[in-house]
């Protein structure tokens, strides 16, 4: 399980985890998946919570959800904020 | 002059539902002119009489990202199609995810033009405990903000109100609001929105905690790898069992209802050609396709409340494995999801995937899928493979569209590894809220659904149905000697035996008809191209009947009916059309529609490429025929040498 506070791929947080985008981490994405990111609501350093981890990692930002593929999920690095609920 | 005013908004924010409540069933698909891309435009009338016509715009996330239907959005909000630049826009946001929405709605509103913002599911966020104040939120953004409700019509007039207020003053926004320069999905974007949203919600929505688990646990599910496919496989056999078990009845009644105009007609026609015309040709061949109208409605009733319920987006993922590892990206399940609609809107909503090769191939697989106007011939088909088995007939229909799918993947992977060789781009998707699906809105689909194929069947149909029957009926035939020595023997007996002298008239009547539909054009035609089809089981008439429905699949089945010279049954009494078929026989007796005839038309209508429109429609989207051509002749090959491996199998 991913530690707090260190920068890891998002697609290694489990169910329930919190964390926050970091904003260089997109740009190891094409700029068109970038862009489509971000206007979906997956900017610089939004939070977010992992719903499902694997393929699709689902993961929700505010009230939106978005389902990515795990190729896309290990190029977006993010900051673990805290452990998963119980 | 009519007002026209475009429908904007994300996605999964109630376009549609708000769309469909405006509009209702006065709205019809478009092209935009020099475009493939369809649309809906609606004409709406408001309280004041005011006609304004909505244009149904695709939900985006940004004006300027570099995808189709947001190109499509801003093309249209700069008047570089249709006719000029609409007169006002309608900006749709969800209540329930008011920051980002915000962003979007800077972004639209910058273009300059009249606007007006609904904010949907206020009823939803409301229960939330989230309260849009629209004075505050008005002021924030410089024009009129009502918040609304889709579903029930809450808000939905003061909405019109403002509309018409603001496209006939051409308001445009406030000039001294201040909005984000930057696109949606910036910081800067996002910290606006924050304070906008901070500054329009009265009360803050309480913790998610329990809905959102609630949420995590169906989402593992209908996205998990094995589960996931299983619930879609169940799903969707759930659907086409309701669709047999539902539909049976309302059949029942179109069949009663045409049985009836019939019966009307013949009694009050004298014998003839015209009669023959009028009660076999038009009303016996449009009934033939029209009974199955209840099916058709069924199936995009049910896929819409699906749809509305949020749960498609989840088999997106759940079939996105599958689909990849065929070398389609997930982009491609909606246009193929469409194409079970129709090939063509199917085709066209394929200039949303983004990479050409992946269009291409997504393209040339779409009419694998099974259309509606497979549904009449599958009926029909699986009802003579298992009459009076609902269930079993229900299956079948499955593995139809089963068999389409897996053939259409197939084709794609070999595409993909072939002439089309190179990578598949990931999918991203939304996924929308899991919701109790609006009745409303699945009622008004299926209704146009339906207005769409009684359409089809008054023009084209009607016409294949009048043509059918004159090919059918012409040349007229002298007696043959059997049928008069038949007559002969009927007369002798009829004071000894009067049944048996019936009998044989009857018998002599079927044995002309016989002879009759075999000396006619469409007799001839069919013993000309039966050698072609016989190793499939064909007999003639099966052949024109397959011939005829290369035009539109549909057509099959009002052929057969017109072909077998239906209308009887083998006690010589009016039976209804299925029965009619059913009982239609062969010229040398046998039955028309044998077992294996039967699997082996099934399969060949699942793979065959039968659609003249789409073939024209490829040609158009891959700007060459070389792409239709080859679709047609490897789409007839395959299911021409499946429908023969079934056939020889089955005997």
């Amino acid at each position: 399980m991913a530690s707090k506070g260190i920068q890891i791929p998002l697609s290694q947080l489990v169910r329930g985890q919190r964390a926050t985008v970091e904003c260089s981490a997109l740009d190891a994405l094409p700029a068109d998946h970038r862009c489509l990111l971000a206007a979906m609501g997956m900017g610089e350093k939004c939070e977010v919570r992992v719903c499902r981890a694997g393929t699709p990692c689902i993961v929700q930002i505010d009230r939106t959800r978005l389902g990515l593929p795990r190729d896309v999920a290990e190029r977006i690095l993010v900051t673990l904020l805290e452990s998963p609920r119980p | 002059m009519t007002l026209r005013v475009a429908l904007l908004g994300n996605p999964n924010t109630g376009k549609s539902t708000l769309f469909n409540r405006l509009c209702g069933l006065r709205s019809k698909t478009a092209n935009f002119p020099g475009s493939t891309v369809s649309h809906n435009v609606g004409r709406c009338v408001t309280r004041s009489g005011e006609a304004l016509d909505i244009i149904d715009l695709p939900g985006i996330y940004s004006l300027r990202l570099e995808l189709p239907e947001s190109r499509l959005c801003a093309d249209c909000l700069d008047g570089r199609i249709a006719d000029g630049r609409p007169d006002a826009t309608l900006i749709v946001l969800d209540a329930n995810n008011l920051p980002r929405n915000l962003q979007f709605a800077a972004s639209a509103l910058r273009r300059g033009l009249p606007s007006v913002i609904a904010i949907n599911m206020a009823d939803l966020a409301q229960r939330r405990g989230l309260i849009i104040d629209e004075v505050a939120a008005t002021e924030s953004l410089g024009v009129p903000v009502i918040a609304i409700s889709a579903r029930t019509g809450q808000g939905v007039d003061r909405l019109l109100d403002h509309l018409t207020k603001t496209a006939t003053r051409a308001q445009i926004p406030h000039p001294a609001i201040a909005l984000p320069t930057s696109e949606p999905g910036s910081t800067a974007s996002a910290v606006w929105a924050a304070e906008t949203f901070a500054r329009i919600a009265a009360h803050p929505p309480p913790s998610d905690a329990v809905e959102m688990t609630i949420h995590d646990r169906l989402d593992a599910a209908f996205t998990h790898p094995l589960l996931g496919i299983l619930c879609f496989a169940l799903m969707m056999s759930l659907l086409f069992a309701s669709i047999y078990w539902l539909a049976q009845f309302p059949m029942e009644g179109v069949d009663g209802i045409f049985g009836w105009v019939g019966a009307i007609i013949a009694h009050g026609l004298p014998p003839g050609p015209l009669q023959d015309l009028v009660v076999h040709g038009v009303v016996g061949g449009v009934a033939a396709t029209v009974i199955f109208l209840p099916q058709i409605v069924l199936l995009f009733f049910l896929l819409a409340l699906l749809e509305d319920s949020g749960y498609l987006a989840r088999a997106a993922f759940a079939v996105d494995r599958t689909m990849r590892r065929f070398g389609l990206p997930g982009q491609a399940f909606m246009p193929l999801l469409s194409s079970h609609a129709c090939a063509l809107p199917g085709i066209m909503a394929t200039r949303l995937i983004p990479d050409p090769r992946d269009r291409l191939a997504t393209i040339l697989v779409a009419p694998f899928m099974s259309c509606s106007a497979r549904v009449p011939v599958y009926a029909l088909l699986t009802s003579m493979l298992f009459a009076g088995r609902p269930l079993a007939a229900g299956l079948a229909f499955t593995a139809c569209y089963l068999l389409g799918a897996l053939a259409g993947l197939g084709t794609a992977a070999v595409l993909r590894r072939t002439i089309l060789k190179g990578p598949t781009l990931p999918m991203m998707l939304e996924l929308p809220d899991y919701r109790l699906p609006s009745i409303r809105t699945a009622l008004t689909i299926a209704v146009d659904r339906g207005f769409l194929f009684l359409k089809n069947a008054g023009s084209v149909i009607l016409s294949i149905a009048i043509v059918m029957w004159w090919l059918s009926a012409y040349p007229k035939s002298p007696l043959a000697p059997e049928v008069v020595a038949l007559e002969l023997r009927a007369a002798d007996l009829e004071s000894t035996d009067f049944a048996a002298a019936q009998q044989l008239r009857h018998d002599a009547i079927r044995l002309d008809e016989r002879n009759q539909q075999s000396g006619s054009f469409a007799g001839q035609l069919g013993r000309t191209l039966e050698p072609l089809f016989a190793p499939m089981g064909l007999d003639r008439q099966l052949t024109v009947a397959v011939l005829t429905s290369f035009l539109a699949r549909e057509v099959f089945t009002t052929t057969v009916f017109v072909m077998a010279g239906a209308g009887t049954d083998a006690e010589g009494t009016e039976a209804g059309t299925l029965a009619a078929i059913r009982s239609a026989k062969r010229d040398d007796g046998q039955p028309l529609f044998t077992p294996p005839t039967s699997a082996a038309l099934l399969v060949f209508f699942v793979l065959a490429m039968q659609c003249l429109p789409t073939l024209v429609v490829v040609a158009k989207e891959t700007g060459s025929w070389r792409w239709p051509l080859l679709q047609f002749v490897y789409m007839t090959a395959l299911a021409y040498g499946a429908a023969f491996l079934v056939y020889r199998l089955m005997t």
